[in-house]
């Protein structure tokens, strides 16, 4: 039988299905009879969840974002072939 | 420049072939800058990010052995790019390594998830929010590249140059933070509804 401190240890590794079988079966079957682990079982997974949804949408490069990194690196590239640096505008 | 590949592309730009060069900004600018603004949170600094990792890859093409892909290897740059940001500007943040995890959850004990409700919840979001961010930037970049990008535990590894014990460790760690964070919300949401126990 595995120990609430075993289980809430082994939390992540469950939620991320990285563990052994027998060892996923156990975990389930100590949350499913232990309302302690099964508690911060579902807050955990709503956590991920919550955090999950709010990271969901695709960034986007704010606009002049690309054009200004092509200037620095072209100003980088001047620098490294010993041009003297451009004056900043 | 279809079906070129990244390799071929480094091979080039090692031999100061500006175009193969552009040509990995081009593909992977959006991914580092969306990475970047994961990591550091706000947009100034996303962009100060994203200049750094390209000048850095730029100045350091020669030297990549290839051992690792270019998509590690640029992220890599990213994450210790952001990595250095955070630290200056860090909040002061809970100890993590000392403190034990295991706080009880006597209040959350009846909670069970109702995720529509929750998602709307803005105070929760801010709250959310405030948790990452007072999270150690060593943790926050785990969370971020897990739970966000949804890398592997090995990819991570390769990527913060740490073993994958570590980042299951400080994954694990950085997820009970910020849930407990988040505890006081989900009890006052509290129904008494049971479900289905399953694997994510
Ligand atoms: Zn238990």
């Amino acid at each position: 039988m595995l120990t609430c401190k075993e289980v809430l240890d082994s939390l992540s590794d469950y939620l991320d299905a990285d563990m052994k079988e027998e060892l996923i079966s156990e975990v389930k079957r100590h949350i499913g009879s232990c309302s302690d682990c099964r508690a911060e079982f579902d807050t955990l997974t709503m956590t991920l969840k919550l955090y999950k949804h709010e990271h969901a949408e695709p960034t986007v490069m704010p606009v002049g974002c690309h054009d200004r990194l092509v200037k620095v690196l072209e100003l980088e590239k001047l620098r490294s072939k010993g041009a003297p640096p451009p004056k900043m505008v | 420049m279809p079906a070129v590949t990244d390799e071929e592309l480094v091979r080039k730009s090692k031999e100061d072939d500006e175009r193969a060069f552009g040509e990995l900004v081009s593909r992977y600018e959006s991914k580092v800058y969306s990475l970047a603004l994961r990591m550091v949170r706000n947009p100034e600094d996303a962009e100060d990010v994203l200049q750094d990792t390209f000048l850095r890859a730029y100045r350091g093409i020669k030297s990549f052995q290839g051992a690792s892909t270019f998509s590690t290897w640029i992220y890599r740059i990213t994450a210790n790019s952001a990595l250095m940001r955070l630290r200056k500007k860090q909040l002061p943040t809970v100890s993590i390594d000392n403190a034990d995890e295991r706080e009880t959850p006597v209040n959350i004990a009846d909670w069970s998830p109702t995720p529509d409700e929750q998602l709307l919840n803005q105070e929760l979001q801010h709250e959310m929010e405030e948790a990452i961010r007072s999270l150690p930037a060593e943790f926050q970049q785990v969370f971020v590249l897990r739970d966000i990008e949804e890398m592997s535990n090995a990819e991570v590894a390769e990527i913060l140059d740490l073993s994958v014990a570590a980042v299951k460790s400080r994954l694990h760690r950085a997820r009970l933070k910020v849930r407990n964070r988040l505890a006081g919300y989900f009890s006052e949401s509290a129904k008494p509804k049971r479900r289905a126990m399953g694997v994510h």
